[in-house]
Parts: C-alpha cells; sequence; structure tokens
C-alpha cells in the first residue's frame, strides 16, 4: 500500500502556504465564476492557462481543482437562487432547491448542497485515490491496439451519449479532429493543412482554441440573445440547517455519491443521468412524498451529491488514461500538455508527485469550499448583480490576453476570433462544444496510436484488433451502438416527465 | 389629481409608498407606482419581483386609493420615472432617498437626484 | 420648478403601457421554468435553411483537408505503413459524409436546438448587429495591439466591448479598461515573465 504514503506526501506539498493560497484562490474563482452565468469552469481554466508560463505545475493543478469543484458549487447555488441552471448538471438541483427556497427555506437548501456536495466529493476524491492507480498500473501495460481502442470508445461515447443530436456531436468531433490535424506531421516532419503559415507548423495552441469556443463563442452568442428582465432572485441569509434537515438528507447524499461515481467514472456517463437517477430514487424512498415538487431537501441533496460524486468519477479516466470526459478535464488536460507532461497511462508513475499532490488537494478544495463558501452565500448572490456589458467585456478581455500571451503575436488573436465565430455558429447550429475540444486534444494521439499499431503489424489492419483489451473495447463500442437507440428512446420521455 | 412613485425594493421604496398614499389620501389623489429597470444585470434587487410585487400590490389594493403599478424596462431608471410622470401629468413625484457615502455619489449617478433636478413638477424625496 | 408647462395638455391615458409591463413581468418567470419542456418538444417550425450555411463550411473543410493530404508523401512506407495521408483522408471523408447527412436531415425539417444558458433568452431574435459590431471591436484590437501595445488597444478593447453591449457610462468604462490593461501588463510582465507589447508606450511602462 504504497499509495497511502504517495498521498501523505502529496498533502504535504498541497499544505504548503503557498499551495494553500493557490487552493483558496481557485476555490473563490471557481465558486465565482459558477454563479455568474455566461461563464463555467471551463472557460475559467482556459482563461488562467497562461499561468501555466510561470506557476509550477503542482500550484497551477491544485489551483484548477479548485476551480472545478467550486465551478460545481456556484452552479447549484444560482440553480437553487435563481431557477436557472446553467449546466445539465443542476436541472434536477433547480427543481426543488428552487421551491425550497421560494417556500423561505433557501438557507436549507444551499446547506445540504453544500455539505451533500463535500460528502460527495470527499468519498469521489477517497475512490479515486484507490482506484486511478489500480487502473494506472494495468494501463500502462496495455499496447497501441488497446489504447487506440480505448481513445475510440471514449470519443465515441463523449460524442454519442452527452448532447441531444448524434448527428450534430459528430459533426463537432470531426471538426475537432481535423483542427487537431493541424501543424508537422511527427513521423515524415511534413506540415499539414499549415497553408504555407508558418506560425502554424507547431499547430494550433489548444489555449486558443479552447478559450475561443469556450469564452468568446460564448460571450459572442450571449451578445446575440441578451435576456433583457431581470431574474427573481430569492433573498439568502447565511445557510444552515436543522436536526431534521440533517436525518432527511445524510441517505440521500449517500446514495447520490453511489449513483454519481461510477457515472462519472466511465466515459461519457456524465452527470445528468445520475443527478435524474437521484432525484427518482429519492422521490420513492421519500417519507415526505407529499413535499415533492413542494420544496422536498432530499430532492437537493441527492442530486447535489450524484453531481459532485460524477465529478470526482471523471477524474479517474483523466487521470488514469489521460482521457477527458467532461470540459473542464479537457482543458486541464491541454494544460498538462502546456506542462510538457504526456498525459496518459504513464501519468502514475513518471508525475507521480504532481498527481499525488492534486489529489490531496482535491480533498482540501473540498473542505475550502464547505468553510469558505458556507458564509460567503450572500456575497456570492451579490455578484449576480454585476452589469452584463462589464461582465462579457471582461470575458472578451481576458480572453484576448490569454490568447496574446502565448505567443506575443497578433496572429493568435486573429485565430482567436476564427475559433470564436465558429463557437458562435457551434451554438446557433446546436453542435456540443465538448466533441470538438476533445477531438482536438485527443486527435493527434488518436492518430499516433493507430499508425503504431499497423507499424507493429507491419500495415496489416488486423494489427488494430490484436490485443484482447481492444477486441473486447471495440465489441463494447458495438453494442453500446445498438444499446443507445433503445436507451435513447426508453430515456427521454421519463425525463421529460419529471422536468414539466 | 396624479401621483407618481419611484419604487424600489427595499426601505426606501416602502417609505416613498407610504408618504404617498398618505399624500394620496389626504388629496384624493390616483397613484402611479413606477417600478423600472435598468435590466442590464442577471439580477436587480430592487426590481419587484414574485412575492415582493405581489405584497406590494395587497397593500395598495388594501389602502383603497386609486393606483396602478408599472415596470417598464429602459436604459435610465430615472428616465423612466420622468417618463411616466409627464405621460400621466403627475402633480406630484415621490422617492425614497438611500444613504449614499461621498464616494458611492461620485461614482454612481443617483436615480432620486436626477428626478429631482430634471423633473417637471414638485418632487418629494423621503428618507427611510 | 412648481410651473409645469405641460400642466394644461395633461390626459390620462388608460394603463396600457402598465398592463403590458405587468404581462411581460409575469411572463418571464414562467418562461424561465418552461424552458426545459420547451427545448426537449422543438416546436414545429420552418425548415432552418440557414444550416445550409454549416453544410456549405463543412463540405469545403472536408475537400481542403482531402487536397492538402493528396499532396503530402510517405518517405517512411516501410517504417510507417499509415503515412500522414491516412488520418487527414478518414477525417475529410467523414466530414463530406457528415456535411451530406446534415443536408438530408436539414431537408427532412431538422432544426438545430440552439443552445440554452443563463443569460440566454431565445424567444427573442438574434441580435447580430450587436455581435458584428462585437467582432469589429475584436479587429481593432487585432490590428492596433502590436502599434498601440496592449495597455492602450486592451483597454479601448474592454470599453468598446462594454459599450457595444449597452453601457453608457464610456468614462468609466474606460476607466476600468485602463485599469485592467495596465494592472495586467504588469502582472504578466513582473508575475508571469511574458512582456506583452508595449507599443507606442515601450520605455514608459
Amino acid at each position: 500500500m504504497g499509495n497511502i504514503g504517495h498521498l501523505a506526501d502529496g498533502f504535504a506539498s498541497a499544505l504548503t502556504p503557498m499551495n494553500l493560497m493557490f487552493a483558496c484562490l481557485g476555490v473563490l474563482l471557481g465558486t465565482a465564476v459558477g454563479v455568474l452565468p455566461g461563464i463555467g469552469p471551463a472557460m475559467t481554466v482556459a482563461l488562467l492557462l497562461p499561468v501555466t508560463y510561470n506557476v509550477d505545475a503542482a500550484s497551477a493543478f491544485i489551483m484548477f481543482a479548485g476551480i472545478y469543484y467550486g465551478g460545481m458549487y456556484g452552479g447549484s447555488t444560482t440553480s437553487i437562487l435563481l431557477n436557472t441552471p446553467g449546466e445539465s448538471s443542476s436541472v434536477v438541483t433547480a427543481i426543488e432547491g428552487n421551491k425550497m427556497a421560494k417556500a423561505g427555506r433557501a438557507a436549507q437548501a444551499l446547506a445540504t448542497a453544500a455539505i451533500g456536495s463535500f460528502i460527495a466529493g470527499a468519498i469521489g476524491t477517497a475512490l479515486l485515490a484507490l482506484f486511478a492507480p489500480t487502473i494506472a498500473t494495468q494501463a500502462v501495460k496495455l499496447g497501441d491496439p488497446s489504447y487506440l481502442a480505448i481513445m475510440v470508445l471514449a470519443l465515441v461515447a463523449v460524442t454519442a451519449v452527452l448532447g441531444s443530436s448524434k448527428l450534430r456531436g459528430f459533426i463537432s468531433l470531426f471538426l475537432g479532429l481535423a483542427i487537431g490535424l493541424v501543424g508537422i506531421d511527427s513521423v515524415t516532419g511534413q506540415s499539414r493543412l499549415t497553408f504555407g503559415i508558418p506560425l502554424l507548423s507547431d499547430g494550433i495552441d489548444i489555449v486558443v482554441v479552447a478559450v475561443a469556443i469556450f469564452a468568446i463563442g460564448e460571450a459572442l452568442w450571449v451578445a446575440a440573445h441578451l435576456r433583457r428582465r431581470p431574474q427573481e432572485i430569492v433573498p439568502v441569509g447565511r445557510p444552515w440547517m436543522g436536526r431534521e434537515d440533517w436525518r432527511r438528507s445524510w441517505k440521500p447524499w449517500l446514495r447520490g455519491t453511489a449513483y454519481g461515481f461510477p457515472f462519472g467514472a466511465v466515459p461519457a456517463g456524465g452527470a445528468e443521468l445520475p443527478t435524474f437517477l437521484s432525484y427518482v430514487t429519492e422521490r420513492r424512498l421519500t417519507k415526505h412524498p407529499e413535499e415533492f415538487g413542494k420544496g422536498a431537501i432530499e430532492g437537493v441533496a441527492g442530486p447535489e451529491a450524484a453531481n459532485n460524486a460524477s465529478a470526482a468519477g471523471t477524474l479517474v479516466p483523466m487521470l488514469s488514461l489521460g482521457l477527458p470526459t467532461n470540459a473542464t478535464a479537457a482543458v486541464m488536460l491541454a494544460a498538462m500538455v502546456g506542462y510538457g507532461i504526456d498525459p496518459g497511462p504513464t501519468l502514475f508513475t513518471s508525475q507521480s508527485d504532481l498527481i499525488w499532490t492534486l489529489i490531496a488537494s482535491l480533498f482540501i478544495g473540498n473542505l475550502l469550499l464547505l468553510v469558505l463558501n458556507l458564509p460567503l452565500a450572500p456575497v456570492w448572490a451579490r455578484l449576480l448583480r454585476t452589469p452584463r456589458p462589464y461582465l462579457y467585456a471582461g470575458i472578451l478581455f481576458f480572453a484576448s490576453l490569454g490568447a496574446l500571451a502565448v505567443n506575443l503575436q497578433w496572429f493568435d488573436l486573429a485565430l482567436l476570433l476564427v475559433f470564436g465565430l465558429l463557437g458562435l455558429m457551434m451554438r446557433r447550429f446546436g453542435l456540443p462544444v465538448l466533441p470538438l475540444i476533445i477531438g482536438v486534444i485527443l486527435g493527434p494521439r488518436v492518430e499516433s496510436a493507430m499508425r503504431k499499431s499497423l507499424q507493429l503489424s507491419s500495415g496489416d489492419w488486423s494489427g488494430l484488433v490484436s490485443e484482447p483489451v481492444a477486441k473486447i473495447v471495440y465489441a463494447l463500442i458495438v453494442l453500446g451502438a445498438v444499446g443507445l437507440l433503445v436507451v435513447g428512446r426508453l430515456r427521454r420521455p421519463t425525463t421529460q416527465e419529471v422536468t414539466s | 389629481m396624479t401621483i407618481v412613485v419611484g419604487y424600489v425594493t427595499g426601505a426606501p421604496g416602502e417609505a416613498a409608498v407610504e408618504q404617498a398614499l398618505v399624500e394620496a389620501r389626504r388629496t384624493g389623489a390616483r397613484l402611479v407606482v413606477v417600478n423600472g429597470t435598468r435590466g442590464d444585470a442577471y439580477v436587480d434587487t430592487r426590481f419587484s419581483q414574485g412575492a415582493d410585487v405581489d405584497r406590494l400590490r395587497s397593500h395598495l389594493e388594501a389602502s383603497g386609493v386609486q393606483h396602478e403599478v408599472r415596470q417598464p424596462l429602459g436604459p435610465d431608471v430615472a428616465d423612466l420615472i420622468l417618463d411616466a410622470a409627464e405621460e400621466v401629468g403627475a402633480d406630484l413625484i415621490v422617492v425614497g432617498l438611500r444613504r449614499r457615502t461621498p464616494v458611492g455619489k461620485l461614482i454612481l449617478g443617483s436615480t432620486a437626484q436626477r428626478v429631482l433636478l430634471d423633473a417637471a413638477c414638485p418632487v418629494l424625496a423621503v428618507k427611510p | 420648478m412648481s410651473a409645469d408647462p405641460n400642466e394644461d395638455t395633461n390626459e390620462v391615458r388608460p394603463g396600457v403601457r402598465a398592463r403590458g409591463a405587468t404581462e411581460g413581468m409575469s411572463a418571464d418567470p414562467r418562461e424561465v421554468t418552461s424552458g426545459a419542456t420547451a427545448a426537449a418538444s422543438p416546436p414545429a417550425r420552418e425548415r432552418d435553411l440557414s444550416q445550409l450555411l454549416l453544410i456549405g463550411i463543412l463540405a469545403v473543410l472536408g475537400v481542403v483537408v482531402a487536397v492538402d493530404a493528396s499532396r503530402l508523401r510517405n518517405d517512411f512506407a516501410k517504417l510507417d505503413p499509415v503515412g500522414p495521408k491516412a488520418f487527414p483522408y478518414a477525417v475529410a471523408a467523414a466530414l463530406l459524409v457528415l456535411a451530406a447527412l446534415l443536408a438530408v436531415s436539414v431537408l427532412r425539417g431538422s432544426v438545430p436546438e440552439a443552445e440554452e444558458g443563463e443569460d440566454i433568452d431565445l424567444t427573442q431574435r438574434a441580435d447580430w448587429t450587436t455581435v458584428a459590431k462585437l467582432v469589429g471591436v475584436f479587429v481593432f484590437l487585432i490590428a492596433t495591439v502590436n502599434v498601440l501595445g496592449w495597455a492602450i488597444s486592451g483597454a479601448l478593447f474592454f470599453a468598446g466591448c462594454s459599450l457595444t453591449l449597452g453601457s453608457r457610462t464610456w468614462l468609466r468604462d474606460l476607466a476600468i479598461g485602463t485599469a485592467l490593461s495596465v494592472a495586467t501588463f504588469y502582472a504578466f510582465y513582473s508575475g508571469l515573465g511574458v512582456p506583452l507589447p508595449a507599443g507606442i508606450l515601450d520605455g514608459i511602462l
């Protein structure tokens, strides 16, 4: 059990004053952006990628981890106080949470969400520390064909399962793969899709793509559809819970965690389904069925825990295999690439210190969230009064700053605008953003794994399925595709029934 | 006779409505309550919604004074009040005053101040 | 102040505006709560032919990727049987197939599910003028950042964006923009060791 020792070392390096400061910063920033409309954790991490030039990797990832967990917390705050879930994962929280708030129980709703998130986050992170190294030790033994198969599974799963239109998901994915092609081919040294522009020979910097798609695309899209009427907000004091609330919350927290973590850990499980399942379960098991639909605390406690546990679960494939399955994880992976770290199954062996510090900082960030945010809830509610012109001008400003800092070339700003317009177009035409980002990041690795696999078999296509794991994974993809058609038909009507 | 009240959620707004009701009962005037918003932020706590606007309406209803509540949207809240006053031919405008720090006065233009300066009829400013 | 020139011409109009305003008021919160359901069942609308733009982009991109790949050589065919062409060809083929599939589904009446968000009101018509103006401000930044430097261009960029987005206090916007751009200039210079372009202020900053 060397892992306990590793984790202890991780805590030791995460608890230095400098790193604690970065953790606090990340948690506060993450919550703020989670609360603010139009800006989320993925965009924030993308905007902060320039810090990777001069801040050491551990500190940067400690901050990113804080933003990741904090964003989720902030998102639940707005869905409770305003009934406008920013992300699909907090839709379910809003159902009961906003009803509670309107019934004068905002403080309890926020408290059960915060404490539930803390418990789910703590358990989830512990499970992450338990599973990820084990998976990683298995994964390093995998050859290129198997690794290729797993990446293909992740790409297909993220594209097909999340989002409403599979066709549009795949369009987004292949746009991403095409962007990933730009640059010099590593094997033959020829440039691809550079159009003779030397600045493109290193490829398009992922910082520029991520910032453009998330920040510029979103800001332009919001500018086109600015909401003019203010939202109705429920005033809130300091969150707290009574004994009865605790009694009714603790089981939903644990059940929600049990739903969320496995869904997060498998590629494309996402947070939407486990939060929904948790809600349905709590509604079935509750002793107060009459309160459901009018503000039942179980309906907030369970889904919130599921949401956070799924966030922790998402880090399992990310840290053990280098597979990002949500937007924030994808941008964090881009940051790793920025540090020259090769994200993949070797992470746990080659970057052991960094990874364990990151895991330790997840525990710390989770605790900080609870300690800092319970008293700060009214402050976060005030943040919503920021005038929109400043909010979006600020987003555009920092996005340009981030892109400019990459190479100090105006050319990157031009790319930023081009991809920003692409992001705008994607939002207009209902193309999901995540497959594109993951396509850009995984595309080059998929290609290189494919070429290496076929190198081993000297060009024989059967080389792709030369390993048992690869065979199993491809079988899974086929099974999944068939299963998806069936589930897709069954799932929609039920979701509709609950949200209406 | 018509009285326009610049209403905001919170103590200054309540004070303005109370004072306007006193004036309305004394003179038999009709009340036009204007609760405007710039609508440029995600949340405007001075814009009355939900339970708060219901409470305002039932309070006005209970007072027995002839009244009307307007919630216009425009770039300048002071203009919204002044426009309403001009439109209904107000004989009096009642506004509530907020406590302001000197710095606050410098950075943010006060709605009440603009109404005081630009109104074409007498303005009654009330402190909560 | 007491002499009101408009006093005689007053006419009390019925609360048409008021009713309109209150309707708008009560409709809005509901629209928020019903947002999820409205999205789940897309309204029966006309075919959205603006999607042809997307189809065109996909098709052009597919062709460009394929043409670009066709001029690559595989010098190390022994070592690397796949070569640098295969993957771009696969991507190009997929883009073309997806463009065709999208064309079919658009003609059959597939309507895009535009992305929703906390700050997005899809019930209104899209305001493309604001977007075009923002793009203009962005182009200004790209054109001037090397000449004027980040401190000046960035400040103007912030002020330009916020004015475009509906702010009316240009002096305050400019002040905030300047504060942000100068602060970030120094933060990047001394904190991150990244010298942002100083432009005409070179030597002063």
